[in-house]
């Protein structure tokens, strides 16, 4: 094993999440995303029964959308942050933030770090992208004059790819929107709570074939925060800790116009790897499972590059009820992005803990001791990112 | 419409789908041919180069009926394809669907031309095997070497 290696395994459960924090999600906050940042940080803060004045450090993921650290830790009164982070980034590096606080944390750069993504994405800056200007990037000019920038376009081109490859068929798409409705359904936090069928589900509108519009994730408004320190201290608050057993970031693959030899393969492929032996454990351990589910396709290829089926088996592994939440690994247990709601990952993250504690009340799986938490899988940016958490 | 903004790596690009061509750039160390436009070769991290005319054609490996009306000025439903180049098989491009029925997957295409007026081109895609129509216009096949 090489001497990085021997290092990495040092950062295994060395940190964990004591606190997790929510605004309300709607269609309109009415306020800033500033104020909004700030009531999930405060909620987070709270819940690990930790006070602003025990931070020190704040990180954020956005793309010109939100409130960062520079405006928040002000906001709080914080006037002396020994560590932050704004990286620039969707979804696809939504994981990766809490990940590098883990880092700082565990490098003694911060004890005490608020993670937090907050963002008004269906009454200010549409993240589907319907009346909102083409993204600044130097790939738009060879896509965009013909109508094709928006993420829901851009998946519905890889989904279908993966459906003429391997036979993946609208059904399974559709199998897991309505269980995660379902598992909605018994998420108070949760946007769309009423149940729905198949039926339903293939009736929807068209929004790009193959996708309707009960494949889109929801456009919200709303934050999420997590306080990341370290596992000694996390003993000490008010909640159970969960410890951050591996982050990993990365993979490089992205399907723009350049390299990219099969596009129904995603960055997490690379990456999984490499999670899984940070964490010392396999797919097989997993009890519980948080992917990213902007579109229900991202989840199916997941599923495929984290090892829980095999290549192109995605579909009938769902449709053979695996992910359900009586299945062998519930995934999406609080309705995803699909139905509770879109806080660009870091919900995820959040129903991860609450899983991982047992508290996630009708709809907590069980026995779940481990959980994986994933980001966009890098369809879009070169790299995704995820989190194994595990009840410490 | 969206008009695309060139870039200081991408401005020959375009200015030669301009003039009728379909160009990528051919490393001179390697001769490993990329898109779209940038100063370096991934292969061999050099940085000179040369344009290579090519053969505008390809294979469809996916492709969207588009519903939602995303951007204005675009007429819904309409057809996006992603094209495999023949000539850049590493790579993928997307473009507009010009055929008279529905792609096909993995069928053969090539490119035409639509000029949107004298400083621009864009790329659309037809069946290979289609016939001359009146309102597509092919690509010089010249190499340009
Ligand atoms: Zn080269």
């Amino acid at each position: 094993m090489t001497n990085v290696a021997k290092r990495l395994l040092e950062f295994r459960d060395r940190t964990a999440i004591a606190g997790v924090g929510y605004t309300p999600f709607t269609r309109n906050s009415g306020v800033s995303t500033l104020t909004l940042a700030c009531r999930a940080v405060l909620a987070a803060l709270e819940d690990a029964g930790l006070t602003p004045d025990d931070v020190d450090g704040l990180a954020t993921h956005r793309v010109g959308d939100s409130a960062p650290p520079t405006l928040v830790g002000p906001a709080l009164g914080l006037a002396d942050l020994s560590w932050h982070l704004d990286q620039f980034g969707g979804g696809s590096v939504s994981h990766a933030v809490v990940g590098q606080a883990a880092l700082a944390v565990a490098a003694g750069m911060a004890e005490t770090v608020v993670c937090y993504r907050a963002i008004n994405a269906r009454s200010e800056f549409r993240m589907g992208g319907t009346g909102r200007g083409v993204p600044a990037s130097p790939e738009v000019q060879y896509q965009a004059p013909y109508g094709f920038f928006a993420p829901p376009q851009q998946y519905a081109m890889y989904a279908r790819a993966h459906m003429l490859k391997y036979g993946t068929k609208a059904e399974h798409f559709g199998q897991l929107a309505v269980t995660q409705r379902a598992n909605a359904a018994k998420n108070p936090r949760a946007l769309m709570r009423t149940p729905i069928t198949l039926e339903d589900y293939l009736a929807s509108r068209w929004i790009a074939e193959p996708f309707r519009l009960l494949d889109c994730c929801l456009e919200t408004d709303g934050a999420c925060a997590v306080v990341v320190t370290t596992r000694e201290r996390a003993r000490d608050l008010r909640r159970p800790p969960v410890s951050i057993s591996a982050a990993a970031w990365g993979g490089g693959t992205s399907h723009l116009s350049g390299a990219a030899a099969d596009p129904t393969v995603t960055a997490a492929a690379a990456l999984a790897p490499r999670l899984y032996a940070q964490a010392g454990l396999g797919p097989g351990d997993i009890d519980v499972a948080e992917l990213y589910d902007c579109f229900t396709y991202s989840v199916i290829v997941q599923l495929e590059d984290y090892g829980f089926c095999a290549k192109g088996e995605g579909g009938p592994y769902v449709a053979s009820g695996a992910t359900s939440p009586a299945g062998e690994l519930p995934v999406n247990t609080h309705g995803g992005f699909l139905s509770e709601g879109y806080v660009h990952g870091m919900n995820h993250i959040a129903e991860a803990v609450s899983q991982l504690r047992g508290e996630a009340g009708d709809r907590q799986a069980r026995g779940a001791e481990v959980a994986l938490s994933t980001a966009q899988p890098g369809y879009i940016l070169p790299a995704t990112s995820a989190l194994i958490l595990r009840r410490a | 419409m969206y008009r695309p903004e060139p870039d200081r790596d991408s401005r020959q690009w375009w200015e030669r789908l301009a003039g009728g061509e379909f160009a990528v750039q051919e490393c001179d160390a390697c001769a490993t041919v990329r898109f779209p436009p940038r100063a370096f070769c991934p292969a061999c991290r050099t940085e000179a180069w040369r344009w290579r005319a090519v053969e505008p054609e390809g294979t469809v490996e996916s492709w969207i009926v588009n519903h939602q009306p995303f951007m204005p000025g675009f007429q819904v439903p309409y057809v996006v394809v992603m094209v495999r180049p023949a000539t850049v098989p590493g790579c993928l491009v997307y473009g507009g669907w010009r055929g008279e029925r529905p792609p096909e997957p993995g069928e053969r295409v090539r490119a035409v031309r639509i000029r949107v007026d004298e400083e621009l081109s864009l790329v659309d895609w037809i069946p290979a095997e289609t016939s001359e129509r009146a309102d597509i216009h092919p690509f010089d096949r010249k190499s340009s070497h």
